[in-house]
């Protein structure tokens, strides 16, 4: 159980934040009608992505889904460069080209939001095995919903990684629903986690509210990984406030459901307030953290709607790599 | 009393064997699948028995879903056999609270006994609603201290027996021991086996898998045949469930104070553990939790955060669950022949 100093407790706070502030704003603008394509947020969720990649270095690499903002942020993807590719800008993670659902930063470990459901299964598995054979004590975390965990393409990688050892956490955001569908209706285990015994790995659920909780079982999972332990399925429960895609009214949801989430289970208030009981950061600190990260998304959102458009010249550059 | 119905309750959680003890220790994973097919056992001999009528908890995707399956689908014989199984009227939270709840609801609608099945923490949960309704306590998994391993229909059998009255439950049932703990005079909980100070901050992935966190040890009771924490004091002195005492040990720094023991403190986890002091608790002594800043483990489980501001009181009761063993009842009911007929000749 590794421990969390007060530094540590300030950087996961302001990726939370970031993420959180990210999103809400994201939400307001969307509104507007000046951000092409769909966005599905990731607010509510924070203290996943940002408890798993606390552990991670830039070498490990990640993969994502359609709702990939926080994931994005929590890896080290630049924000500036985050919000003007969701904009369609030149000066986007991507040109402007990709916007939200394909946002990628192969330099940090980012290796694309996702589109396609369960897709990034057999993307981590090839992640992980080239890591296996660089033999750096790499690793690959998949990052993919309870929707995605019934996908023909996650449970095939289950398979692969673990008949191959791989280094690779399955990294199941059980935020209860796939768009409209609760879980309850088309997962027939309790957990995901569940179904990990049917590949002979570990299977272990938490609650993805809590930093704390995830971060301690993420960095065990992903120790076991970096020692040749083999794959492991770590089930993260926790909550979407927003709708499934922006504009999504939400009517399957539970009157009062988000609400009660909002007031029960913000991973951002949880933290906060277990950080400041043990005395270990003061609220000044994280008000501090608050009002920078306030200005940097301020500043992420005007840089965008300064920037250009991509032009005609720019439509067949970075369509294919050639090796 | 003749027209009263007999009622048993059992409560299965579906998110038992799920937790961090998986990745770090070699614990065991248990199946739902199996746990409905352990009820399922259950039913046959308690509808035979002369039980009327089982309570469940109605959780949808886990143990009961699949429950009420086998019930609309399986053969016909043995559904007949059934007692009626009603599942609770109450929401869901996919939390110990639900576990709550349910043992809340049976001891209010008079359960003659409730069948628990699921790991130390799952019979903690319902221990602290239990009150004097009797339980029968059945273990999903390796980790576990509190609860019997033990093969379903043994137990359904002898919930059978003692809720229909062909064994007196005052022969069989007796009450155990708990740890009490308070924070500042009140977040009043409990644990039924260890009560472990740990240095760790957080609760997080609850459990407690290393001994090098742990500063105090409180055990209500210590079996040298026990996994888990409770085995580092069971090896020096072991107490029994009903002994009128329990026991607080202070960790000594590796290889500080005047022993060490090699403690198995999880599943294929084998550790030194260095020990400062050793020594016997009476009910109602107060301890004032010496370390300064950390999590109380309840039953191997960190559940309570404490900080320098707050005062932490444990101490040890002799008032906690009745529980029914099933050895007893066996024996009971093998003596004055309750499943025996006499052929005529
Ligand atoms: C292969 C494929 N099938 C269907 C869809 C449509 N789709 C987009 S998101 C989604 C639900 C995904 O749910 P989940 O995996 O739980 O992720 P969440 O949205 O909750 O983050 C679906 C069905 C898709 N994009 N790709
Ligand atoms: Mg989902």
């Amino acid at each position: 159980m590794a421990e969390l100093k007060k530094e540590d407790l300030l950087k996961a706070y302001r990726t939370m934040r970031e993420i959180r502030d990210f999103e809400e704003r994201v939400h307001k603008e969307f509104a507007t009608g000046k951000i092409p394509g769909f966005v599905h947020l990731y607010a509510g969720e924070e203290a996943v992505a940002t408890g798993v990649c606390s552990h991670l270095t830039d070498d490990d690499r990640i993969t994502s889904t359609h709702r990939g903002h926080g994931h994005c942020i929590a890896k080290g993807v630049d924000i500036i460069g985050m919000m003007a590719e969701i904009f369609g800008k030149k000066t986007g993670s991507c040109c402007g080209k990709g916007g939200s659902m394909h946002i990628a930063d192969l330099e940090k470990g980012m290796l694309g939001a996702n589109g396609i459901v369960g897709a990034g299964g057999p993307l981590g598995c090839g992640a992980a095995l080239a890591a296996k054979f660089k033999g750096k004590g790499g690793v690959a975390v998949v990052f993919f919903g309870d929707g995605a965990s019934n996908q023909g393409t996650i449970l095939e990688s289950m398979n692969l990684a673990n008949i191959w050892n791989l280094p690779v956490i399955f990294l199941a955001e059980n935020n209860g629903y796939a768009e409209s569908t609760g879980v309850k209706y088309n997962v027939p285990t309790p957990n995901i986690a569940d179904r990990a015994a049917g590949f002979n790995m570990p299977g272990v659920t938490v609650d993805g509210n809590d930093f704390f909780a995830v971060y301690e079982a993420a960095g065990e999972a992903i120790k076991r990984a970096r020692e040749g332990g083999g794959p492991t399925l770590l089930e993260c429960k926790t909550n979407r406030f927003y709708g499934h895609f922006e504009g999504d009214a939400m009517t399957y949801k539970a009157p009062g459901e988000v609400k009660r989430q909002r007031e029960e289970c913000d991973c951002l208030k949880i933290f906060a307030a277990k950080a400041t009981a043990a005395g270990l950061v003061t609220a000044a600190e994280l008000e501090a953290i608050d009002k920078e990260v306030a200005a940097l998304i301020d500043e992420a959102v005007e840089k965008a709607l300064a920037a250009p458009n991509p032009t005609e010249a720019d439509l067949l550059t970075d369509v294919y790599v050639s090796y | 009393m003749h027209n009263t119905k007999t009622t048993v309750g059992i409560i299965a959680n579906p998110l038992s064997g799920r937790d961090v003890r998986r990745l770090v220790t070699k614990a065991s994973v248990f199946q739902n699948a199996e746990k409905s097919n352990m009820v399922l056992r259950m039913l046959g001999v308690l509808g035979k028995l002369g039980v009327d009528e089982v309570f469940m908890l109605p959780d949808v995707s886990g143990v009961a879903s699949r429950v009420i399956h086998a019930m609309r689908h399986g053969r016909a014989a043995e559904i007949s056999a059934f007692p009626r199984v009603t599942f609770l009227e109450m929401p869901i939270r996919d939390s110990a609270d639900d576990s709550l709840r349910a043992a809340e609801l049976m001891v209010s609608m008079g359960v003659s006994v409730i069948i628990v099945m699921g790991g130390d923490g799952t019979h903690r949960v319902v221990a602290n609603a239990s009150g004097d309704t009797p339980l029968l306590t059945l273990s999903t998994g390796t980790n576990n201290v509190f609860p019997e391993i033990r093969e379903a229909t043994i137990t359904g059998l002898a919930a059978g027996l003692v809720a229909s009255g062909k064994v007196r439950l005052k022969d069989v049932a007796s009450r155990n021991k708990v740890l009490r703990c308070e924070v500042n005079g009140s977040r009043k909980d409990m644990a039924l086996v260890d009560l472990g100070v740990s240095t760790e901050c957080w609760i997080g992935a609850r459990a407690l898998w290393e001994a090098s966190c742990l500063t105090e040890l409180f055990v209500s009771f210590a079996e040298p045949d026990a996994i888990g924490l409770s085995s580092i004091p069971a090896l020096i002195h072991p107490v029994s469930r009903t002994d009128a005492y329990g026991l607080r040990l202070v960790v000594a720094p590796p290889g500080e104070g005047f022993m060490t023991v090699e403690a198995p403190i999880a599943p294929g986890v084998l550790l030194p553990v260095s020990v400062a002091e050793i020594s016997e608790v009476r009910p109602k002594e107060v301890f004032k939790v010496e370390t300064a800043r950390g999590t109380l483990a309840l039953d191997g489980e960190r559940e309570i955060e404490f900080s320098e501001n707050d005062s932490v009181k444990v101490w040890l009761e002799m008032d906690g669950p009745v529980t029914v063993d099933v050895n007893k009842v066996m024996l009971a009911a093998a003596k004055h022949h309750v499943l025996v007929r006499h052929h005529r000749n």
